[in-house]
């Protein structure tokens, strides 16, 4: 089925939106730049301009650079924030402590989330970033920008912003860094009603929803991870901009086990696309790659010899279940042994593909806090389909988040809700039953509770008879 | 009674100037028993558009207060706890 957005898509014309000519975005030469001082002492921050990489140092001082020469009445902000807030950051790395407050009270009408109020407390030192406001714009699926949007919206931040960004986040919002309370109201309308785009989620929301590439690129996709973003991010705008929820929540979606944006380690709620039936094997190609007529990884590792491609080495030796071999001259592959772990597919693409009863195994739990410790999602559903309009998906979302809402302590991660209670109990919940899946070694530790309903027939035990010949 | 006036009740009596939504929806259930958190949600929301209450986030995580209580838009202007 083709894709069909919810309304019309406002074409945006950066040559009728912009703010600033070409002269005034190129108004600094490198001679200038090379030259240039900002007006703090900062020994520390230029030695990280210093390294291999490209350094937000370096970047900083540009834009501090242009905004200085830029005319009087071109900038809404205060020219030097970029320079204070080098300062800043010099002074906390000789204090080592920060000088930002934590949090605060602003926003845009009708929205709790997507902009993230930050003051510093040096405010005298550093007065052009006295407020230094985040805001986070939802990004689009997969990030396809096209060129007219990205420049609107620089023109935009440099405007009614300090003009750093960070593209992106990991949630995955364009993230802009700085701008004053009484730009907010103007920013977002101008975000809205002229880019048609909205703000993301921050705070006890849900966050902005953030997929891969997708079928819009990539032959692995077992289902439409950009289609399925566009439809939960709309249909959970409540969600997103109205926070009610312990904590954060995070959906994050993979076409296919490879996992391009790491949904399984970086969100609450992890979308995997996968397929039920057997890998599609094309024997002709197995023959060709062994025969060294295709480049194995589609030429990916071809900065060097590697040698003759090898099979049995490359492919079969190195399937985790192994549950591949070469029969009579022919690969074979047991299917119900394959963990999904795409490596065969991954250096065959020619000869192996997914298969095409697909769905998403859907994961829960995930969280990479700065503080305690990362943790991993837990499978909860292995195969589910999904195709429009996702009730089955949806219905299960809720369920997680009534339980969560209801059980949630405050600032408890469902991951850590499911740590806390069990896995279990969190199953029962959802009126999932136990698989195999779920369980990280089932071949060696099998183990679940069962309870006596659970049981055909039951059990009848009286524990203190059993005690009198098993002692604890 | 309705929910509104619940949270208007404890938004202005609670000892924190700012509170968890969870705080807020067992306030009103303590009332109300019967108070859905759906329902809860929307009168908060309601509170929140008129300009009576106000979300405080940290970025991380969210809370609401009663607007002129205890907090102002800069931190530094009031008791920011």
């Amino acid at each position: 089925m083709a894709f069909e957005p919810k309304r019309p898509v406002k074409e945006i014309n950066y040559a009728e939106s912009r703010i600033y000519t070409d002269a005034e975005l190129n108004n600094y030469t490198e001679e200038e730049l090379k030259n240039f001082k900002v007006k703090h002492e900062i020994p520390m921050l230029e030695e990280l301009e210093k390294g291999p990489w490209p350094s937000f140092v370096a970047d900083a001082k540009r834009n501090a650079l242009h905004r200085k020469k830029l005319a009087d009445g071109r900038l809404l902000l205060d020219k030097e924030g970029s320079e204070d807030l080098l300062g800043l950051l010099e002074q906390s790395f000789e204090e080592g402590e920060t000088h930002w407050k934590h949090g605060g009270i602003v926003g845009v009408m009708g929205y709790g989330g997507g902009v993230i109020g930050r003051y510093t407390d040096m405010a005298e030192k550093y007065p052009s970033i006295a407020h230094f406001h985040t805001m986070r714009v939802n990004q689009p699926a997969s990030k396809f920008y096209d060129t007219n949007f990205l420049r609107t919206i620089c023109d935009l931040w440099s405007y009614r912003g300090s003009g750093l960004m960070n593209l992106h986040g990991s949630t995955g919002d364009l993230v802009l860094l700085g701008t004053v309370t009484e730009q907010l109201e103007p920013i977002f309308f101008e975000l809205t009603h002229v880019m048609d785009t909205d703000i993301g989620g921050s705070g006890s929301n849900l966050r902005t929803p953030s997929c891969c590439i997708g079928k819009a690129r990539c032959e692995f996709a077992c289902v439409d991870t950009q289609e399925l973003s566009y439809e939960l991010t709309n249909h959970y705008q409540d969600e997103l901009h109205r926070p009610a929820f312990p904590y954060k929540f995070k959906f994050k979606f993979d076409g296919c086990p490879n996992g391009c944006v790491a949904s399984i380690a970086r969100s609450d709620l992890s979308f995997i696309g996968t397929w039920r039936d057997d890998i599609r094997i094309d024997q002709e190609a197995v023959k060709a790659y062994i025969a060294g007529e295709i480049k194995p990884n589609a030429g990916a590792h071809g900065g060097r010899d590697w040698g003759k491609f090898d099979i049995q080495k490359e492919v079969i030796g190195l399937c985790p279940t192994g549950c591949m071999a070469m029969e009579d001259g022919k690969l074979v592959i047991d299917n119900a042994n394959c963990t999904r772990c795409m490596h065969c597919i991954n250096t065959m693409p020619r000869a192996l593909k997914p298969g095409t009863d697909t769905g998403i195994s859907l994961l829960c739990g995930a969280k990479a806090p700065i503080l305690d410790g990362a943790q991993m999602a837990t499978l909860l559903v292995p195969f589910m389909k999904a195709e429009p309009p996702y009730d089955n998906i949806k219905e299960l979302i809720e369920k997680i988040w009534e339980w969560w809402m209801d059980e949630g302590k405050n600032r408890e991660r469902i991951g850590e809700l499911i740590q806390r209670v069990g896995l279990p109990k969190f199953i029962e919940v959802l009126e999932l039953p136990p698989a195999p899946q779920m369980v990280k070694a089932p071949r060696s530790n099998p183990y679940i509770f069962w309870k006596e309903e659970d049981v055909i027939g039951g059990w009848d035990r009286d524990i203190n008879d059993y005690r009198k010949r098993h002692k604890r | 009674m309705e929910i509104r006036d619940v949270i208007l009740d404890f938004a202005e009596n609670s000892k924190k100037t700012k509170f968890y939504f969870k705080d807020m929806e067992k306030a009103v259930q303590a009332k109300m028993p019967g108070a859905k958190m759906r329902d809860i949600k929307k009168a908060a929301t309601e509170l929140v558009k008129e300009g009576i209450m106000i979300y405080f986030s940290t970025g991380s995580s969210t809370m609401y207060g009663l607007k002129g209580r205890g907090m102002t838009e800069d931190p530094t202007e009031g008791d920011s706890e």
